[in-house]
């Protein structure tokens, strides 16, 4: 990918502007769907975050490359009171 | 609002719809990966149905390619799964068929997908950035630490396309069999993903497989990562690759941000302190003289100008050997410092 402003002025035809609310509707449903999906995989993502924890602090933490490092049991973090595991952002930092 | 996350998303779960934007012709078929609202750019796995053909043309956007399986005609020459094409908006390819039917990712970076019929490039197209290359079988595996710190070994890559600006990169990547890296990241760019064949895993979305694909926006968490059989994919990012590991899976894309600043700070707090106390809050990026510097031009007199041929050296110390004459080593030192 680039951002060389490889892009060349045009004027978009009616049809290809229909063409693209189309497909961003069709994306909205999948986002949709990709984010109901996400939520429901929460109690298993649950169990695989104590696995990792378990890994890092016994195996070791990648820190570079091959790298590992044991993280002791007492540095691993703990979730935040009231927050919820999450792991779609829709529009990243400027997700609501 | 430039593309949504979405992650993860199977090209297997959807139906190919029909292309029907003018310039494509029948017998191609697209299911969308990712879209960006505004500008149209999107990404999409196309399937040119056997005896597909279209006209020698351009499109307003760039656009790269990689055939995923069967073979594509492109003018007088055959290209088969895995050849990767980089084509700058305006450029005209020549005419593409496919006998016996090709599945091709496509992905148009800077607008819709278009295709204006012509023979010639468009005048204002970069075309000296064009490249194609069969990446399966002309480009050899590498280590996959083009950053540091880096994936585990057992990520390689093949570079397919670099930006020296932006730092943005295209590049094939694989993951041998049981290989997995025990830790969370994040980046300051966009990452996209596509795979080609196999299954990966992460921890925050779980399988991968086969026509897997995201498109995750800067600063959101992902790993840890494995691949229990082996998987080969087709990556982007949209600028510099920074790997930020880290083994807290409850941060948010903000905190995740504040985290790359902090680094900014620790690593380069004469820069940052700058770029946080100067008055400039104007709507364009800091100024890169090296883009904007008064420069010679095409009608200055570099013949006037020059002094020397290119290999005299006046800052070279060494003993100037004169040889005017017969043999006549005048031995005279020139200690010519030249400071102008
Ligand atoms: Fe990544």
């Amino acid at each position: 990918m680039t951002f060389k402003n490889l892009f060349i002025e045009h004027r978009r035809t009616p049809e290809a502007q229909a063409w693209i609310d189309e497909e961003v509707a069709a994306q909205e449903q999948r986002f949709q769907t990709i984010e109901k999906q996400m939520r429901d995989l929460a109690p298993q993502r649950e169990i695989w975050y104590r696995e990792f924890f378990d890994r890092i602090s016994t195996i070791g933490f990648n820190a570079d490359g091959d790298d590992k490092v044991r993280i002791k049991p007492e540095d691993l973090p703990v979730q935040p009171e009231g927050r919820r595991d999450r792991v779609v952002w829709k529009h990243g930092t400027d997700t609501d | 609002m430039a593309r949504p996350h979405i992650e993860p998303f199977c090209d297997r779960d959807v139906n190919f719809k029909n292309m029907l934007l003018p310039g494509f012709g029948r017998g191609m078929g697209y299911k969308m990966l990712s879209l960006d609202n505004d500008t149209g750019a999107c990404s999409m796995t196309v399937q040119f149905d056997g005896g597909y053909s279209q006209a020698p043309g351009f499109s307003w956007s760039e656009l790269e390619m990689i055939v995923i399986e069967g073979e594509l005609q492109v003018g007088a020459r055959k290209v088969r799964k895995g050849h990767y094409f980089f084509v700058p908006a305006g450029y005209a390819l020549p005419a593409l068929s496919s006998t016996g039917g090709a599945q091709v990712l496509m992905m148009y970076n800077t607008g819709e997908p278009s295709h204006v019929e012509a023979t010639e490039h468009h005048p204002l197209s970069q075309v000296d950035l064009y490249h194609d290359i069969d990446s399966y079988m002309d480009i050899p595996w590498a280590v996959g630490n083009v950053t540091k710190p880096s994936v585990a070994s057992g990520c390689m890559i093949k570079l397919l396309n670099y930006n020296p600006i932006s730092h943005a990169m295209t590049f094939l990547y694989c993951m041998t069999p049981n290989f997995y890296q025990d830790n969370i990241s994040y980046h300051d760019c966009a990452e996209e993903s596509y795979h080609l064949w196999g299954t990966s895993w992460m921890m925050q979305f779980g399988d991968l497989p086969s026509g897997g694909y995201f498109w995750r926006p800067a600063y959101i968490n992902h790993g840890a990562f494995a691949s229990e059989f082996g998987c080969i994919a087709l990556g982007r990012t949209d600028s510099k690759l920074f790997n930020h590991f880290h083994y807290n899976p409850w941060t948010t894309p903000v905190e995740n941000r504040a985290r790359s600043a902090a680094r900014i700070y620790q690593r380069d707090p004469l820069l940052y302190r700058w770029m946080m106390s100067k008055d400039h809050n104007h709507p364009h990026s800091p100024q890169d003289f090296e883009q904007t510097m008064a420069r010679r031009g095409p009608d200055y007199d570099h013949a006037a100008a020059a002094v020397s041929d290119g290999k005299e050296h006046h800052h070279w110390h060494g003993h100037h050997h004169r040889h005017d004459g017969d043999h006549d080593h005048s031995h005279s030192h020139e200690h010519g410092h030249r400071h102008d």
